[in-house]
């Protein structure tokens, strides 16, 4: 999706949205602010993983239109923010590589359960890539999501038993219940 | 030769005070009564023009601003008395509702704005909220003054600000804002960037370093302005939601 078809908030152009503001108030507004702007954006371009190290190449962090980007340790702390709800998760210790859940996975388990059911699939076995890339999921919410966050969905959903999931080196599916 | 006082000169005296006393209240009490005959002519009049009038005040912006400056040059406040031939009318009603919905669009926007909004951006707001009727829409800069004027009797939580040339703002958090505060609204307002620095301030105003940097730290404490330090010139900028275009129409 290109960028154009975005629709950002005022702050977006609002230069001290940029920086990390002093006052605690206004800081909590603007750190509000900034997590469901990273969320819509991220939902909107279908955007899983960012890292932070390259953030600047993302226009969210970069609005080269009044000549703006969001320091990097500011996103750290802001994407720390959203890991509390369950919004994102860093994949690497130095937390430089974030996957971002616009979704909590919680959320996307239950929406690819309900897929299964409401088609009958329980008892079959799927690929992996059937269901994130199927010509049956393309209307699903779901479709295209990247495999290292499919795979952390299914497993929540292996917890409880509603699915196992089949991992070996070439062969790469899960069988619903 | 002069002739001494003699007791019954005293008590011709004394007679005559006692008739002028007599007579001056006598008159001194026709008086008053013409008087309140007057103002109590005056008071229906007055009442009869509102009772006939009521609807044209309640539509007729400019009407109602001509009304109140002829109820307050005779010392009548219809917005102070809400008992009585004055609550029946509804006049009062009028600007109530009206506080009340100041009070709601600032509520609404408090969060982008920290608590301060210009009257115009208020009034667009209000507007938008009320129904599609005339009536409804026919609010002025004017009756908005009125009614947050009155929300101030709430304490230090509503307050009117003027910035600019017959420019205001209306701040609903409690906080106090000064005539720096107001001169530096002006100044943003003026640039038409929504932002001052402490140059931009020495240069317009002439003021000392401190001075502007004590105004401008408090209205950032006061969660009014944001700062933004990534000007290439590394000046520190301070902004103003309040006055800021995308801000105002978002």
């Amino acid at each position: 999706m290109s960028e154009t078809e975005i629709e950002w908030p005022w702050q977006y152009n609002f230069p001290p949205f940029f920086t990390l503001q002093p006052h605690a108030e206004t800081r909590a507004k603007q750190v509000q602010a900034w997590k469901s702007l990273i969320l819509d954006y991220c939902k909107k371009c279908k955007l899983y993983l960012i890292d932070v190290r390259e953030a600047s190449n993302i226009p969210l962090f970069n609005n080269s239109g009044i000549n703006r980007k969001l320091e990097q340790t500011v996103i750290v702390s802001i994407l720390s923010e959203l890991q509390k709800t369950g919004h994102a998760a860093p994949i690497d210790k130095p937390k430089n590589r974030w996957e971002i859940y616009w979704h909590t996975l919680e959320e996307w388990s239950s929406m690819i359960y309900d897929y299964v059911s409401n088609r009958g699939l329980q008892g079959s076995v799927l690929t992996l890539y059937e269901l994130s890339q199927g010509d049956d999921v393309k209307d699903e919410e779901f479709y295209e999501m990247q495999q290292e966050v499919l795979i952390k969905v299914l497993q929540t959903l292996e917890k409880d038993r509603k699915c196992e999931l089949i991992l070996s080196d070439d062969d790469q599916g899960v069988k619903f219940f | 030769m002069r002739r001494r006082a003699g007791l019954g000169a005293i008590q011709k005296q004394k007679l005559e005070q006692e008739k002028y006393k007599d007579k001056s209240n006598e008159i001194q009490e026709n008086q008053f009564e013409q008087m309140s005959k007057q103002l109590e002519f005056f008071k229906t009049n007055l009442e009869e023009f509102a009772s006939k009038h009521k609807n044209e005040i309640k539509k007729n912006p400019e009407f109602r601003r001509q009304f109140q400056e002829m109820c307050a040059s005779i010392g009548v406040d219809p917005l102070s008395s809400g008992k009585g031939f004055w609550s029946v009318l509804g006049i009062g009603d009028f600007y109530y509702e009206l506080a009340v919905q100041i009070v709601e669009v600032c509520l609404a926007t408090n969060d982008k704005n920290g608590g301060l909004i210009s009257l115009e951006e208020l009034r667009t707001r209000l507007i938008n909220a009320r129904g599609q009727r005339k009536e409804h829409q026919e609010i002025s800069k004017d009756d908005l003054l009125r009614a947050a004027q009155k929300l101030k009797i709430f304490g230090s939580g509503f307050n009117v600000i003027p910035y600019g040339k017959g420019k205001f703002m209306v701040q609903s958090v409690p906080g106090e804002l000064s005539m720096d505060h107001s001169a530096i609204l002006t100044q943003a307002s003026a640039s038409n960037r929504a932002y001052v620095s402490v140059n931009f301030l020495r240069k317009e105003l002439s003021w000392e370093t401190e001075r502007s940097q004590n105004a401008l730290e408090n209205l950032v404490n006061q969660g009014l302005a944001w700062v933004d330090l990534q000007e290439p010139t590394h000046e520190k900028l301070y902004y103003f939601p309040s006055l800021f275009n995308e801000c105002i129409s978002a």
